[in-house]
């Protein structure tokens, strides 16, 4: 079959070109929405471009941005935790979600039931997610505080002190995307053949021989997927710092997206702001290469 | 069929495209509206102004107006950031979006220096005597007006009744820093659980305001005549010091916590701003004027407490001016001004502040006024947003102990002095 397609291509000009028509709405639409900002920001990231003084009075300025941003010490903090927050959230977003999807999928009744459930929190909108749990965590009215103090257990500020804020909002962007981890890994796990598992029963396996040797290998596609989503996702973390932080205690929770929200979109220094722009594409391909090799492979 | 199907494809995408390069034609510098409430369709105004009682104060007062103008105005309320850059993104489009914002003094230098408000004196307008003089420092340039102080936003010092009578206070003895380090030292150390004194956290900008007052107690100040930092010197690290040890005997909480705090009997005294809190006759807490006396034997400074005014302005390429400086006076006026503050406003007159029927059911506006007499503008600087992320990311640093007080210095005055060198 693919054989022949690929001599109607060959022979047919008029289907080659329809084949052209039929994939040139998407390259327009690619080229404009993603080909040209690219190309934009990687532009600007070379001149010294202030939004208010306008694109006409911007001068190149060669690397001087790139040298300012990697000499900053505050990118270089926010760097640093933006690595840290998305090797730990990945690692604990994948472990914690295919422990849910393993145990789900092995439910004899209530599959439907605890899939929505447990759902729920990934539908939410990042700014509610934060705004819910600032509320739930305060350090003043928050009723997790209420609940420790009723125990008489030490109660914290959670957002303002550097031995806690990172490790909230750590603990909040797990809570929210391990639905998405469970729901990926969920599907994969219900299109694993029964009847492997069934001779891996009648050889002898144990529950977790038959988790290493049978689940895993048939769900690897999936989990390298998973981890690629939440990886480029998580580098990208903006929202639940800005909202609940702002990147601080003492810059114990600032990320690159904000480090670039605030000395580059709020000082309306674009030139700054696309030369990190730049640099963190360059992080997330770097992340995500092995991945994607993979995933070509 | 396939020639057919593609033909109806590359319609369609053409069509998209030029619907999506389509531009509407209700531009231009109209006047707007009918002012003889005839039935012609009512003009569309926008207003762009800062989210809370600094613009819902505003967008009560507006129902009249559309009426009497024949407008209808729509109003975005957003917060400080967005707001700033809501104001500068539409600024460089040649008809803009927005006829009337609201424009925090600190701004005021970048939007003057690129062309983004109008010259209101240039479109006729002027103060009135009843305008508190101080509000309208940060208003012109030279003498051209470019900002109406809309709402007197001027931080003052909030306080738990029962604790600082606790620490033996009434509030008219708290006029000096000391006053303010003795009552949160003995509220500590009569109770570990309580605070007595909150820093308010969140942001570089909020940080650095707050200190602002007691740098100037000490006779400091961010940066010299020249707009070159001084954050390094002597002054500084004794305001700084201080600071710290206020810290010491209290905590670092958000606006909204800081506000239930104090009026909860957690906290003895914050800073904190008019719009937060309206107190009451029975209330818990109440606030006074910040002190500006180092000590009770030091001399008295000019100003202390930080103006943060909420000015209103008229973008340059506003698409309504005429009209928008009809609103303009019509929201400065005294008899709107006092309406407003039924809507928890805070008006700059004079007429307004010292109205002795206002003041029987708002008796803290009284407070507000002296403080709007005495208050101080941050630095009027292009580069204020960057200066205030550099020192309040490095005042964090020294309060969270992350760096000491002469590292952390040393470093914002380095960071500034790269920053102001261009």
């Amino acid at each position: 079959m693919k054989h022949s397609t690929s001599n109607l291509k060959r022979t047919n000009p008029s289907a080659k070109r329809f084949a052209m028509c039929m994939v040139l709405p998407t390259l327009v639409v690619l080229l404009i929405m993603t080909a040209y900002p690219l190309l934009s920001t990687f532009i600007y990231s070379f001149t010294d471009y202030n939004y208010l003084k306008g694109a006409d009075s911007a001068k190149f300025v060669l690397f001087e941005n790139y040298t300012s941003l990697f000499e900053n010490g505050y990118f270089r903090q926010a760097t640093w935790n933006t690595i840290l927050f998305t090797l730990l959230a990945v690692v604990l977003e994948m472990g914690f979600g295919l422990l849910i999807a393993v145990f789900v999928n092995s439910l004899g009744r209530g599959q439907k039931t605890m899939r929505t459930l447990i759902l729920l929190p990934y539908l939410l909108p990042a700014v509610t997610v934060a705004l819910s749990w600032r509320m739930l965590l305060s350090a003043n009215y928050g009723i997790v505080n209420q609940a420790l103090e009723a125990l008489n257990l030490p109660v914290f500020n959670w957002f303002m002190d550097t031995k806690t804020a990172f490790g909230t909002i750590l603990l909040i962007d797990v809570w929210q995307n391990v639905p998405f981890v469970f729901l990926l890994l969920y599907a994969a796990l219900q299109a694993v053949p029964s009847g492997q598992y069934e001779a891996a029963c009648i050889d002898g396996a144990g529950v977790f021989q038959k988790f290493w040797y049978v689940t895993i290998p048939n769900i690897k596609s999936s989990l390298a997927l998973c981890a690629l989503l939440r990886t480029i996702d998580t580098f990208r973390l903006f929202e639940k710092v800005n909202v609940l932080t702002g990147g601080g205690p003492a810059g114990t929770t600032s990320t690159i997206t904000q480090f670039l929200y605030n000395y580059g979109i709020k000082s309306l220094d674009f030139g700054f702001g696309s030369a990190g722009a730049i640099v963190m594409t360059v992080f997330v391909l770097i992340l995500s290469s092995l991945y994607i090799k993979r995933a070509i492979q | 069929m396939k020639k057919l199907l593609t033909t109806l494809l590359s319609a369609a995408m053409a069509l998209s495209l030029v619907a999506c390069g389509g531009q509407t034609s209700n531009g231009g510098t109209s006047t707007g509206g009918s002012a003889d409430g005839s039935n012609s369709a009512p003009t569309k105004m926008t207003l762009l102004l800062r989210g809370g009682t600094y613009g819902e104060s505003l967008q009560a007062r507006l129902p009249a107006f559309e009426k009497e103008h024949n407008v209808d105005i729509e109003v975005q309320l957003l917060s400080f950031d967005d707001l700033h850059t809501g104001i500068a993104l539409d600024a460089v489009n040649p008809t803009g979006t927005y006829d009337l914002c609201m424009v925090d003094g600190s701004w005021m230098a970048e939007f003057t220096s690129n062309g983004v408000l109008a010259n209101l004196s240039d479109m006729g307008y002027s103060f009135d005597d009843d305008i508190i003089p101080a509000t309208t420092s940060i208003c012109k340039v030279d003498e051209d007006i470019y900002l109406a102080p809309y709402f007197g936003n001027v931080t003052v010092m909030m306080y738990n009744k029962q604790l600082i009578a606790d620490a033996g206070y009434a509030p008219e003895d708290i006029d000096s820093f000391a006053d303010i380090m003795d009552i949160a030292q003995k509220t500590r150390a009569a109770d570990a659980g309580k605070n007595g004194f909150l820093l308010r956290g969140g942001s570089a900008d909020n940080i650095v305001s707050d200190f602002l007052s007691h740098l100037l107690v000490h006779g400091g100040w961010v940066v010299d005549e020249n707009n070159q930092p001084t954050v390094n010197t002597p002054e500084f690290k004794a305001a700084m010091e201080e600071y710290l040890e206020l810290y010491r005997v209290g905590s670092t909480l958000d606006k909204d916590d800081i506000v239930a705090s104090v009026s909860g009997g957690k906290t003895a005294l914050a800073q904190i701003w008019p719009g937060w809190y309206v107190p009451t006759a029975d209330g818990t807490a109440n606030y006074t004027t910040i002190p500006t006396k180092l000590t009770d034997d030091s001399q008295a400074e000019d100003a202390v407490a930080l103006q943060g005014v909420w000015c209103i302005g008229i973008p340059n390429n506003a698409p309504h001016k005429d009209l928008a400086l009809e609103l303009l006076k019509y929201v400065m006026s005294p008899e709107v001004q006092l309406a407003s503050i039924e809507d928890g406003g805070v008006p700059c007159r004079y007429s307004c502040l010292t109205n002795e029927t206002v003041l029987e059911t708002y008796p803290h506006l009284k407070t507000v006024c002296g403080a709007l007499e005495t208050g101080v503008y941050r630095p009027a600087i292009a580069e204020w947003t960057e200066f205030t992320n550099i020192l309040g990311t490095e005042m964090d640093n020294i309060i969270q102990g992350t760096k000491s007080l002469d590292n952390g210095l040393a470093d914002a005055q380095a960071a500034l002095e790269k920053l102001m060198a261009g």
